[in-house]
């Protein structure tokens, strides 16, 4: 039998009542005619006395009575800032709610043990806790709200799993989301070599990672709120294939199969690894699965467009999106269409016929055509028709989209500059194109400028200027060295790297260019600078044959060519040459140069130099009807090249 | 606020009557300013004019002189008005119209980001939670310090830029957002509100793609679309993961907030982006887990009950 001896025991317990009966200002009015600071001191001798192990036996009942009296004390105060909080007097609450934390504190000097307390005082200590960082928030004191939470989390409270895992995702999500920065946790918190969060971010995801573990170890609930903040938060920092580890620790039967797969495909995708997404993206795409998802089909789609071999099944992922955007969906429609577009375009590349080449790539641009009309504002459409029409060579549609994208975009795309340069090139319209690389440099920073200079490099040389081209590549080579000297090599410059000036490609397109003004050792100067950059690479062992051949070694050339196209077994510019060789050293090899000049045309059906050589052969050959039709194609094309290939545009 | 300070407050104050057609006494010019909301909606309507952003624009004068007072208090007023200004601005850039005036504010606030960055990139290490941490601890043992550190850049480095070259518009609009970004939590809820309205419009899809039929195209073809390469869509994303998650609730930020993810993601699935795409269908299912969690338990209450337990 317990007896409350003191008056205010009596009042705490009456304030409790009036509280639960929801008579919030009649709480309050007896919870202030307690002096609770004068009660808690009264509590503190009893159970601040050091427990040493031979007075506990005798202190325990004394103790037990002395817990009760101080959770009914905690639990007034406590209470007493619950009905401050209904009331609206906020700040108010959230000091009555902070003065049980510090008796807390005070009382329990060595944090609150596992065993012998109270689980009615321990109920009241965590509701404490979980409530003061709600309260500061509630009144608007966001640094005070941050405090509380780190005094919740990093301080022993005793918390239950369930507690502990509330308070730490509602300051994850304050972190991630009330916009004011906390700075890290004080030094007294960090323990020696463990990680210490240095802004909110990093905190925010932090905390959320801890939660997922502990669903996984299954010590809380599952709560999907948990992983969208947390993809949220990792996709801010493209840091998605994060989110894919995740995800792939979730244990079966959270997300539905189908789904969890595609968020996997986006989060891989996200990153670049494509070909991983598409695997998943067929998982979840098979006809038992979720065939019909939209979302999936166009990323399927998407991933399919920029690979020839895949564009064919690209295709069908293509046409059951148009088909299934119906409805509520019914604005993906000229998304469908556009990918439709884009993967016939690309299949259009690796046909084997002239016809069926032709007849994919008229079905592209209708396809396009068709998007264009479904979405208006679809920016990328413009330039995708562009490329399209030019490709195609109908330069003067090219033209009109690579205009309207620039227009569209105010010129803040550097791609839709290039398409317009080199369309003007094609048309042979030399002096205009340098006017747009002009322009377009004006509009760009220096370390943005590589690729516009040598095309520019290169339009002077189409023009006769090759001090002019050399000059260019003087500026090239001198921003180079900035660039040098003002990134460090740190580890962000890697993600930014399609920003810079590429270092290979300045000396490799100087080689070139030197090259063709037959400068052999200036062009062997620049090859051994690109080699020290990049070891091995196509192009490069390409330009060591062309100045073999330039100085009459034939063998070495065409060891040159071979190596190059063992290399990269599509590389055209090799395959040319080596037929050209052989069909000038051996008549007997003609059927050889035939059939590699063959190859080189289905690859690229516009190659000039291809068609040219091709027309030699069969001269040589004896063949004048198919030599002649070969030098027109020729002829032809060479009116409509433009200086780079328009492919290098996707 | 020293005295200095309230000068400068009391000075532009004074400025501003001239541009304004009327602007009502105030004890605190500086939180008027801010706060009050007949200056605010006349200063919305002329920044909203057709001929508003030009060199010559008395109010983007007054805008670009408030943020170079170096006063932190005038600077959060010129902030408050970022989202009309970015909002116009970038749904201007086609056009072909003047804007000198909007660019040389813009390019204030994108010099005062790069100084005070000392035009470092801001990068946060993703945690590994193989490490114990201030929040955890592990079992397995450290190897060294610097294991795996996982480097995730949040805003790359800043060059000085002196004018607004049209391939780095994109970013120097960002940076300036990164910067509203950052003192968000000052901003009042119609600064916020507009913002979310103009991201509604930069999506470019019609008003709510949410079972909207039989629109024809014209009005399907809102004008206001704009590219949204990431360093411009993730500052936009931070923000409104703040309008419609932060600490204060509001039903017309939230609403405002909520279209705007929606026609973003609808916009991200368009652009077939999967980074946005993953970003703002995160952002649209926790906003729709927000309405429901006024239903969640509340663990600080104590049970109601009329019987006494002692």
């Amino acid at each position: 039998m317990i007896i409350y001896g003191n008056i205010q025991e009596a009042r705490a317990l009456l304030g409790r009542l009036e509280y639960q009966r929801g008579n919030v200002e009649g709480a309050l009015r007896v919870f202030d005619g307690i002096d609770l600071q004068a009660a808690i001191q009264r509590l503190q001798p009893a159970l601040s006395d050091k427990p040493s192990r031979k007075g506990r036996i005798r202190s325990d009942s004394q103790n037990t009575v002395s817990q009760h009296a101080a959770s009914l004390v905690l639990e007034a105060i406590y209470l007493k800032a619950k009905s401050l909080q209904n009331l609206g007097r906020l700040t108010e609450a959230a000091n009555e709610c902070r003065s049980v934390l510090d008796a807390v504190e005070t009382i329990f000097q060595q944090g609150i043990p596992d065993v012998q307390v109270d689980s009615r005082l321990q109920e009241t200590v965590s509701q404490a806790v979980e409530l003061l960082p709600e309260l500061w928030k509630q009144a608007g004191c966001n640094q005070e709200a941050i405090s509380a939470y780190r005094r919740a989390l990093l301080s022993q409270w005793n918390l239950d799993n369930d507690c502990c895992a509330r308070i730490q995702k509602a300051f994850a999500v304050f972190l991630l989301h009330s916009g004011v920065e906390a700075g890290p946790p004080s030094l007294g918190s960090q323990i020696d070599g463990s990680f210490v969060p240095k802004n909110n971010l990093e905190e925010a995801i932090l905390l959320l990672m801890i939660l997922m573990r502990k669903y996984f170890l299954g010590k809380i609930n599952w709560d999907p709120s948990v992983m969208e903040h947390l993809t949220f938060a990792l996709s801010l920092c493209s840091k998605t294939s994060i989110v894919a580890k995740q995800l792939e620790e979730m244990m079966p039967g959270v997300y539905l199969r189908s789904d969890h797969w595609n968020a996997l495909a986006l989060c891989y995708s996200g990153v670049g690894e494509n070909s991983t997404a598409l695997n998943l993206l067929r998982k979840s795409l098979h006809k038992h699965e979720q065939p019909d998802d939209l979302m999936a089909l166009l990323l399927a789609a998407k991933i399919c467009s920029e690979d020839s071999h895949l564009a064919a099944e690209g295709v069908g992922y293509a046409n059951s999106a148009i088909s299934n955007a119906k409805g509520k969906n019914e604005h993906l429609k000229g998304v469908g269409l556009r990918m439709l577009g884009l993967c016939l375009g690309k299949q259009a590349k690796i046909s084997s016929s002239d016809y069926e080449r032709s007849r994919l790539q008229s079905e592209a641009l209708k396809s396009l055509e068709a998007a264009f009309s479904y979405e208006r504002n679809n920016l990328e459409i413009i330039f995708d028709l562009g490329v399209q029409y030019a490709e195609q060579r109908n330069l003067n549609a090219a033209l009109r989209h690579a205009k309207q994208f620039i227009d569209a975009t105010g010129g803040s795309l550097l791609k839709g500059w290039r398409l317009l340069a080199l369309v003007l090139s094609a048309q042979q319209r030399f002096s205009e194109a340098e006017v747009v690389t002009d322009a377009a440099l004006d509009e760009t920073t220096k370390w943005e400028q590589g690729s516009m200079l040598r095309l520019k490099a290169k339009l002077k040389l189409a023009q006769s200027l090759p001090i002019d081209a050399i000059e260019t590549y003087r500026y090239l080579l001198a921003l180079v060295q900035a660039q040098k000297k003002s990134f460090s090599p740190d580890i962000s410059v890697s993600q930014v790297d399609d920003d810079k000036v590429d270092e290979f490609e300045v000396w490799h397109g100087l080689a070139n260019l030197y090259s063709k003004l037959l400068h052999w050792k200036d062009v062997e100067l620049c090859l051994g600078k690109a080699k020290e950059l990049k070891q091995y690479s196509a192009e490069m062992l390409h330009t060591e044959g062309v100045v073999c051949q330039g100085r009459g070694n034939m063998h070495e050339a065409l060891s040159g060519y071979i190596n190059a196209l063992l290399l990269d077994p599509s590389y055209v510019p090799s395959k040319i040459l080596i037929a050209a060789v052989l069909s000038k050293v051996a008549s007997k090899a003609l059927p050889v140069a035939r059939g590699l000049l063959s190859d080189a045309l289905r690859i690229e059906p516009t190659n000039t130099m291809a068609w040219f050589h091709l027309g030699v052969i069969h001269r040589d050959d004896g063949r004048l009807a198919d030599a002649a039709d070969c030098f027109q194609a020729a002829a032809m094309l060479e009116e409509s090249d433009p200086i780079e290939s328009f492919s290098s545009l996707l | 606020m020293s005295d200095s300070s309230s000068g400068k407050a009391q000075s532009a104050f004074q400025s501003l009557s001239s541009i304004i057609t009327s602007i009502p006494p105030s004890q605190s010019p500086a939180f008027s300013l801010l706060h009050d909301l007949r200056i605010a909606s006349q200063i919305s309507t002329l920044l909203r004019q057709p001929d508003s952003g030009a060199g010559d624009n008395n109010l983007c004068r007054w805008l670009y002189d408030s943020f170079q007072s170096t006063d932190p208090d005038l600077q959060l007023v010129v902030l408050r008005f970022l989202p009309i200004i970015a909002g116009v601005y970038l749904s201007r850039v086609t056009l072909r119209k003047p804007l000198a005036g909007f660019e040389a504010v813009l390019l204030a606030l994108y010099a005062h980001e790069t100084t005070s960055r000392a035009g470092q990139s801001i990068t946060i290490n993703i945690p590994d939670l193989s490490h114990p941490s201030v929040y955890h601890e592990s079992k397995t043992l450290t190897k060294t310090n610097a294991t795996d550190l996982n480097l995730a850049v949040i805003s790359p480095s800043l060059e000085p830029h002196g004018t607004v070259r049209s391939t780095r518009r994109a970013r120097i609009v960002g940076v300036a957002l990164e910067l509203y970004y950052s003192k968000i939590s000052q901003m009042p809820i119609g600064s916020k509100v507009d913002f979310c309205e103009f991201c509604e419009g930069w999506a470019g899809l019609d008003k709510d793609s949410e079972g909207c039929k039989g629109l024809t195209k014209e009005k399907l073809n809102n004008e206001g679309a704009i590219s949204l390469p990431w360093e411009l869509l993730q500052p936009v994303l931070r923000i409104l993961g703040h309008c419609l998650l932060g600490p204060t609730k509001n039903k017309e930020l939230y609403k405002a907030a909520s279209a705007a993810c929606r026609s973003l993601h609808a916009r991200a699935l368009h652009d077939i982006n999967p980074n946005a795409i993953l970003a703002t269908g995160s952002l649209v299912r926790l906003g729709k887990m927000a309405l429901d969690s006024d239903k969640e338990t509340d663990y600080t209450e104590i049970p109601k009950t009329n019987v006494i337990s002692l």
